[in-house]
């Protein structure tokens, strides 16, 4: 059987959008399990855990009631057929009063480093840890944040990319453009001056 | 607690380690004088282990503001800008407008979360009133503090290239050059450029062509000649030799403000460390109360100090420190409240009258093609054009610094904007991550530095009402931001929308969406605004006593023997960043005092007035 600590990180891939093995390679899947349960009642975690393993899609709400007019996944196809396992149990998971809102704190959490406290009325519903205050897990988590990746950048004051990086372009971009230049020129507005009509001050 | 240094003798007695502080330790003691430095904070940053301990505190803040590593001892109280929404905190905001700055009370002073922005004042700043016919004119001119703003460059160390450098009338001498190459412009800057370079904005009626260009900035890069560019520091000499190379290039942290982790961003430890260490005493955790005076000759004969021993306590002993010459380098604010608590000020006084900042306006928008957001220093350009010209008749001047931080100032990015995308659009999973990946990038930023111009109701006051944890006064600060800075704020605001409208930005500027930030209407129209932490004015120089508190050396009229020092003394400040020039000024100062002690006889007991 799986272990909890994979099925975490298997379902933090789902709602991230990183693999496993980025994941992993954070070195901090352990101690965001903790925290995770640290921050929740008994139980809700095992729940969300089971929902993101649900085997097929279009079953029920596993908890909790669905939350009318959840924010559907924009541009989210795949959902109604069945043909996508994970969109699936997104939606089980989104779609759910209970899980939803957990599933979020824990995207932030991976993205940021941070625990955000659940909503006031999740807490009078479904129970508050005294650990679910808004809080920076450790300075290891705010190094390790996904959001730095995301962006082709690096947390600020960590990671350093080296003298002069900043005036090459992204690392998503280099490939597309010539070395040298930026290879990017914004659209210049009809109506602006052109480069050679503007005197130098 | 035994306090040798109140039984020592010393030549020079400063208050406050911060750059001015440094600059005048390190040249006095190298010129032959005992030099008693006296500062409020720990002195925590001036070690390799303190400095990555408030590295640590920083990665695990929940808010990274300027003053998220440098959190103050109980006794040295200092302002925090999370406070000017509340009012709660230390300063006492009397208003009828919010004062939006910070500065740190720690060894090291307000440099430790400085951005490095070191720009030169234009010539014209020096004379606004006999140019423009508005504010004041400084008692010195351009051409007079010129060979100290190259000496300066050389203290601080300063990234530029002097060809980028000569605008609006700013000269440097045959043959100078800045002692490091310029700071690579970021790709945002080159992105932006393409379209910017060029790009005309009208300011009252006079039409100016915009160019985005380097500023000079207190970050190491890459040395010109001999000039060695110096890195991390620690007090004890020893360990300070074990540090090879760190910090001695930036290499990108993407944080000079609040700290820079390896210290390749100027801090004034690194000034203090090159005094003449044998002649020269720190003693850290000593908050300076007050200056005594000799009632008859008016010359001051002590400085007292509150010695802590746990900066989770107020709990404290007094004493008092004797010199020759008495320097108060404790910032523009702290000083005014020294000199007020010593019963100074009062009647005609100009002490503490005449407080002066940049409000400063953000625009931030979203580019259509990636620039690269959130690398590289917080900043490396700005757009200088709008700094000078005859529309300052009319209104303030002002300064673009174009961000390389994205909207980390102005909503809190990037976690802001992956909170909206997670929780109001509802994103997961691949397609968030597409998402942040498709418009992180393309963040840009850039903050309108709007000049202010002194008027006596700008002050910093004390109440003995308003005491902080150990009995000093806190600051109260009365402010009201005037319609020559409105005007230029309106001018700002306009330019930045002209700028986004004809790069194809799309303006994301929404004060309601932003960070909370003070606001000033006028007309209708409504200006968010946030401190630079350029402080000035509060001990204004000038040619007669009268009219000023400090002459052109920034020695006390009154009180002959003191010296008051940092950007309190400047009558204006135009539109640059101030330390540069108060590092200028500084560096004046020591030069003049060495000059005067050499010219007297040792201090004999008994004689306070020997200066
Ligand atoms: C976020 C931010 C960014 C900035 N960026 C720039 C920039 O890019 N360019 C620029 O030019 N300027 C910048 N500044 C301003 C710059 O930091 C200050 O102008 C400069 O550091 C002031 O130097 P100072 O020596 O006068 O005061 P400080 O640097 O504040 O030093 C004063 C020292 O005195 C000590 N002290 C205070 N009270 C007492 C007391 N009672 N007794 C003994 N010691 C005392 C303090 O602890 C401190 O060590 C910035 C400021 C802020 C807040
Ligand atoms: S970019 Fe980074 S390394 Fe460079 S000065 Fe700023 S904080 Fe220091």
């Amino acid at each position: 059987m799986e272990n909890r600590l994979d099925q975490f990180v298997r379902l933090s891939a789902l709602l991230t959008g990183f693999a496993p093995l980025h994941l992993l390679g954070t070195g901090m899947a352990e101690t965001y399990l903790r925290a995770t349960d640290a921050a929740l009642p008994d139980g809700v975690l095992d729940e969300l855990l089971d929902a993101g393993s649900l085997p097929s899609a279009g079953s029920a709400p596993p908890t909790g009631s669905a939350v009318p007019g959840a924010p559907a996944q924009p541009g989210g196809s795949a959902l109604a057929g069945g043909a996508d396992p994970d969109a699936a149990a997104g939606q089980a998971i989104f779609g759910d009063a209970k899980l939803g809102p957990v599933a979020r704190a824990l995207i932030l959490l991976w993205y940021r480093g941070a625990w955000t406290a659940l909503p006031q009325e999740w807490r009078s519903a479904y129970g508050a840890s005294p650990r679910d205050v808004d809080h920076v897990v450790s300075a290891e988590a705010y190094q390790a944040g996904l959001q730095w990746d995301a962006a082709g950048a690096h947390p600020a004051g960590a990671r350093q990319q080296g003298y002069g990086a900043w005036a090459s372009p992204p690392a998503a971009l280099e490939t597309e453009s010539a070395p040298g230049t930026t290879g990017v020129r914004l659209p210049r507005q009809a109506g602006a001056p052109s480069v050679t009509e503007g005197a130098r001050s | 607690m035994t306090e040798a240094a109140e039984h020592e003798e010393y030549d020079v007695v400063i208050a406050g380690a911060g750059v001015n502080g440094a600059l005048i330790a390190k040249h006095l003691t190298h010129a032959g004088f005992r030099v008693l430095v006296l500062e409020a904070g720990p002195g925590s940053a001036w070690s390799l282990d303190g400095y990555s301990r408030h590295l640590d505190h920083f990665y695990a803040a929940a808010s990274k503001g300027p003053e998220s590593p440098w959190p103050p001892a109980v006794a040295a109280p200092q302002p925090d800008t999370a406070d000017i929404r509340s009012g709660a905190g230390y300063f006492v905001q009397n208003g009828p407008d919010k004062y939006g700055s910070s500065y740190t009370r720690a060894q090291g002073g307000s440099t430790l979360h400085w951005l490095g922005v070191c720009l030169r004042m234009l010539p014209e700043d020096f004379e606004l009133r006999s140019r423009f016919g508005v504010g004041h004119d400084w008692p010195l001119r351009y051409a007079d503090l010129e060979p100290y703003y190259g000496r300066a460059e050389h203290e601080i160390g300063v990234a530029a290239d002097v060809a980028d450098q000569a605008h609006h009338g700013i000269e440097f001498p045959d043959g100078y050059d800045y002692p490091m190459r310029r700071i690579p412009l970021s790709f945002s800057d080159q992105v932006l450029a393409d379209t910017i370079d060029g790009m005309r904005v009208t300011l009252e009626g006079e039409s100016i062509a915009l160019q985005v260009r380097s500023y000079p900035a207190g970050r190491n890069s890459v040395p010109r000649g001999a000039y060695r560019p110096v890195g991390a520091v620690d007090a004890d000499v020893d360990r300070h030799d074990m540090i090879t190379h760190l910090g001695e290039r930036c290499a990108g942290n993407t944080s000079c403000t609040p700290i820079c982790p390896i210290e390749a961003k100027y801090n004034a430890g690194k000034t203090l460390a090159q005094a003449d260490r044998g002649k020269l005493r720190v003693l850290a955790q000593a908050v300076v109360s007050k200056v005594s005076v000799d009632p008859v000759s008016g010359m001051v004969d002590g400085i007292e100090y509150q010695r802590y021993a746990d900066p989770a306590s107020p709990r404290h002993t007094v004493h008092t420190a004797r010199g020759r010459v008495y320097v108060l380098a404790a910032h523009a604010v702290e000083n005014a409240k020294i000199l007020l608590a010593s019963g100074l000020g009062g009647g005609d006084s100009l002490i503490g009258k005449g407080l002066i900042d940049h409000p400063a306006l953000y625009a931030w928008g979203l580019s259509p093609v990636p620039v690269g957001a959130y690398r590289g220093p917080l900043s490396t350009a700005g757009i200088e054009d709008l700094r000078g010209g005859a529309f300052r008749a009319r209104h303030a001047a002002f300064r673009f610094d174009i961000g390389n931080d994205g909207w980390r100032a102005t909503t809190g990015g990037p976690d802001s904007s992956v909170v909206d995308a997670v929780t109001n659009q509802g994103l997961y999973g691949t397609k968030l991550r597409a998402h942040l990946a498709a418009t992180l990038p393309r963040h840009v930023r850039f903050s309108l530095a709007v000049e202010q111009l002194r008027s006596e109701a700008n002050a910093v006051t004390i109440d003995p009402r308003h005491l902080d944890a150990m009995g000093n006064p806190r600051p109260v600060i009365s402010y009201r931001i005037d319609d020559y800075t409105m005007g230029g704020m309106a001018a700002a605001a306009e330019a930045a929308r002209q700028v986004f409208r004809q790069a194809g930005i799309a303006d994301c500027t929404d004060p309601e969406a932003g960070g909370w930030f003070p606001s000033v209407r006028r007309d209708g129209e409504v200006f968010h605004y946030h401190g630079m932490g350029h402080f000035g004015g509060t001990h204004v120089m000038g040619h007669r006593a009268g009219e000023s508190v400090v002459d052109t050396h920034q020695r006390s009229w009154e009180h002959r023997n003191l010296y008051v020092v940092g950007s309190g003394s400047f009558p204006t400040m135009g539109t640059s960043n101030p330390t540069l020039t108060m590092a200028a000024l500084a560096l004046r100062t020591a030069e003049h005092m060495t000059e005067a002690l050499a010219a007297r006889q040792p201090i004999r007991q008994g004689e306070p007035s020997g200066f």
